[in-house]
């Protein structure tokens, strides 16, 4: 239970890493002697597999430790980042990915890592050159006695550490006398000897075997005492049935002796730093790395507890305007200026919650340079991957869903975009492709720009395509001008692709894509021309939460038509509405508009001797339709905070939800797009 | 179809009026009572459902009781309450003719609804509880809740 209540943060805090672990590689990519970056992975894997071992996931810890092995080398300059090391890594990150994502469903995780524990582990000692058996070897060379012990890491570091206390460890090896009765008992003696010694740190055989007789005549222990050698001799000696003891001190450790590389095969007393330094000076560095980054860094909030805040400050507004109206009434001058003042605070108040929901793009555009360079290696192209403005904002919930439609841009970009270098060369182009990812604000939109240099949208081959699929007729292919034509791209069941790839060209992708982004507020379009590349503009609204609307009269009743979807009002009277075929419809500036009369459409209650000269029409389109809504009147424009009709009263189609107004009554938001069908 | 909100040796009820009888619901499904506001009308919803309220910046439906239970609907007077319950995750808002008071029925004192025979169908019935000589009306709010279908498919 106690757990549970980490899970989200080690989560997060995991795929934060493995964000970093990503972007790291791929700098450690193109730059294999960066140390800093090589600290930070290091880093990250490391807090990963801390994280997870606390939590009890072992397969990923043992993932991350066994990529900290290889870490550590390339580190220490041990082996070189070459693209085998770094494919293995990636291919870790990826694994750990899965693995994370199990845990976040609560799945058993299929994920094997053994195949890639053994990879690493084979990375790590077969560039090696020898292995680690002779690690240590602490073996003093002039040492009658070759040391048969393989310590491995753990050891190794104990040793090193004791050493540093100024104690000695000692390779103590016990022959027992031939015909010894009782071999388990003298080497439980022997080993109690020892241990009032010092510290047994490892015995081999096992301690196990020794206690169940299974061992020869032989026994070796690692012990670590502050006493002389002779001491320990005399003192084991002491004890019947032994034939035989061996002391053999431990070269002062330098742990570069653990020969995991190949250099070391030539230079076995090779100095590098001392490991304990070197791991205290790491851990130094990436305390003060921690610090640095979460000075900038921010608090984790459930983002149900904004919405919590945003309404509480919305009920604020609301009993703000109360008090206002209370002020006018009974002219209270003291009141109106503590009114104002409090006006004031809550302004800002809303601002800065609505702020906080605000998250940098760069969330979403991190994982891209992964993908780019994953996909253009399997494409056999080169791409050259630009982000620009990631630190451009938008609501949390808008960036939730913008991961999808762009993975899908992007692909379309690599796969039919950007050409093989080959035919770039033959163009005169560069020979790397360039695909540009940017973000940035424009009035109160985003806009995201997916860029590339590839080869462009031939229109023609687009009716082509469109004619061969039925999707449009021949006649109406012959009458597109070029933009109308691009757009054909977004039409269901459209693929110019020529092949279809397992990456993009099922005919999916642009239609969902445009849906998806609509379904944010949003619009795509395309510009394109051929062999310069092709450019996708995705303009969305900067929150989802909060939107621009015009708020309208029908008799009693107001609603709110959000401002996105709005081109134009206008006023006429009843004389300038004509039908046509039974359905009301206005002339505006020679195009012929259908009208809908809203107070009908809604049901809305007649109110007595409520008559107008005049009628307002808000003129609305949804896509390429567009439509006039005959109002009462228009009370003006406003910022308004959308929220759910809740359950009961969903899937009634032409609301879209509902607001609360300054008085803090509910007015209803229409769906022009189902008003308008 | 688990009612746990009347499960325990007594239960509290909140006891309101509509028309001349007596209802009651547990007090643990109730949120709060508010006095009559001002009620958005929602279009193409049954009449049953009112509109929409704004209850401290959340949105909720309320709906008229005695709509919902097709008895004669009256006018609103100073006395209409909206009682604000907890159905199954979901706030919804039920329009009375009055709130009279709290009071505790021990469960034995509750009939089950298949032998009363009334106005109101018995499955939004819970039971009939008696106490002295009033009899109170236990709805099933759970099956009122089932609403929410209905109104999809209008």
């Amino acid at each position: 239970m106690e757990i549970n209540q980490y899970m989200g943060m080690f989560l997060e805090e995991s795929r934060e890493h493995l964000q970093t672990l990503n972007r790291c590689l791929l700098e450690l990519e193109t730059q294999p002697d960066n140390l800093s970056v090589l600290d930070e992975i290091f880093r990250s894997a490391h807090t990963i597999k801390g994280m997870s071992a606390t939590m009890g996931f072992t397969t990923v810890a043992e993932l991350t430790h066994e990529m900290e092995n290889i870490l550590d080398m390339l580190r220490k300059a041990q082996i070189k980042a070459d693209h085998i090391i770094i494919d293995v890594l990636f291919k870790c990150v990826d694994t750990l990915e899965q693995l994370v994502e199990c845990i976040t469903n609560n799945q058993e995780c299929s994920e094997d890592i053994r195949p890639l524990v053994s990879t690493l582990q084979a990375l790590a000692s077969g560039q090696a050159g020898f292995e680690a058996a002779a690690t240590l070897a602490a073996v003093a060379e002039d040492s009658p006695v070759q040391s048969m012990l393989a310590l491995d890491e753990v050891d190794t570091k104990i040793i090193y550490t004791a050493q540093n206390q100024g104690m000695q460890a000692y390779e103590v090896i016990v022959s027992l006398k031939e015909g010894c009765l009782l071999k388990s008992a003298r080497a439980y003696m022997v080993m109690r000897t020892l241990e009032e010694l010092g510290e047994v740190i490892k015995s081999v055989p096992p301690v196990e075997d020794l206690e169940r007789e299974n061992f020869d005549l032989k026994f070796q222990v690692v012990l670590i005492s502050d006493r002389e050698p002779d001491k320990i001799r005399d003192a084991v000696m002491s004890i019947s049935e032994v034939e035989k003891t061996d002391i053999l001190p431990y070269a002062k450790i330098t742990l570069d002796k653990k020969p995991r590389l190949g250099i070391a095969e030539s230079k076995p007393k090779l100095t590098a730093e001392p490991p304990k330094e070197n791991i205290e000076h790491s851990a130094v560095q990436s305390a003060l790395a921690d610090k640095k980054i979460k000075s900038g860094q921010s608090v984790r909030v459930d983002i149900e507890r904004l919405d919590t805040l945003l309404n509480l400050v919305g009920e604020l507004v609301i009993n703000k305007t109360r008090l206002e109206q209370i002020g006018l009434t009974h002219r209270l001058n003291d009141l109106a200026e503590t009114i104002e003042l409090m006006d004031r605070i809550t302004t800002d108040l809303q601002a800065v919650v609505m702020k906080v929901r605000m998250v940098p793009v760069g969330q979403v555009f991190n994982r891209f340079p992964r993908m780019v360079r994953d996909l253009s290696r399997d494409l056999k192209k080169e791409v050259n991957l630009i982000i620009q403005g990631e630190e451009t904002e938008l609501d949390r919930t808008v960036i939730d869903e913008l991961g999808d439609p762009l993975v899908h841009l992007l692909r379309n970009a690599i796969d039919h975009g950007i050409e093989t270098p080959a035919e770039r060369q033959a163009k005169g182009k560069n020979p790397v492709g360039e695909i540009k990812l940017i973000a940035r604000h424009e009035g109160n939109n985003v806009i995201i720009l997916v860029e590339d240099d590839g080869r462009g949208i031939n229109p023609d081959v687009i009716k082509r395509k469109a004619v061969d699929k039925q999707l449009i007729t021949q006649a109406e292919a012959d009458k597109m001008d070029s933009s109308e034509v691009v757009n054909l791209l977004f039409l269901p069941g459209f693929s110019t692709a020529e092949t279809i790839t397992d990456v993009s060209g099922r005919g999916v992708g642009m239609d969902a894509v445009k849906t998806k982004i609509e379904a944010l507020g949003g619009m795509v379009d395309i510009e394109t021309k051929i062999n310069e590349g092709s450019k996708f503009k995705i303009r969305l609204p900067l929150t989802l939460a909060i939107i621009q609307a015009l708020l309208v009269k029908v008799h009693a009743e107001i609603y709110a038509i959000p401002l996105s979807s709005i081109d134009s009002t206008i006023n006429i009277t009843p004389a300038d509405i004509k039908t046509i075929q039974n359905q009301e419809v206005i002339l505006l500036r020679g195009q012929i508009i259908p009208i809908i009369r809203l107070a009908e459409k809604l049901g809305v209650p007649q109110i007595p001797n409520d008559t107008h000269e005049e009628l307002f029409v808000v003129i609305v389109h949804m896509g390429s339709q567009r439509a006039g809504i005959i109002v009462d009147t228009l009370i003006g424009q406003q910022e308004i905070v959308i929220k759910s009709l809740g359950k009961l009263l969903a899937g009634i189609k032409v609301i879209a939800g509902a607001t609360i107004l300054g008085n803090g009554q509910v007015a209803l938001i229409l769906d022009v797009g189902s008003i308008i069908q | 179809m688990s009612n746990n909100a009347y499960s325990s040796d007594q239960v509290q009820l909140v006891v309101f009026k509509l028309g001349k009888e007596e209802y009651g619901i547990s007090i643990l499904q109730v949120q709060e009572i508010k006095r009559m506001t001002d009620i958005t009308r929602v279009p193409h919803t049954p009449d049953y459902i009112k509109g929409v309220i704004n209850l401290r910046g959340s949105v909720l439906p309320v709906v008229d009781l005695k709509k919902r239970l097709n008895m004669n609907a009256g006018e609103y007077n100073d006395n209409t309450r909206i009682i604000i319950v907890k159905i199954e995750e979901i706030f919804i808002g039920m329009i009375v003719d009055a709130v009279s008071e709290v009071l505790t029925l021990p469960v034995n004192n509750i009939e089950p609804a298949q032998t009363v025979v009334g106005g109101v169908s018995a499955t939004y019935l819970y039971g009939v509880g008696k106490l002295d000589n009033r009899l109170i009306i236990l709805l099933n709010l759970e099956a009122l809740a089932g609403l929410g279908q209905e109104t999809r498919a209008g």
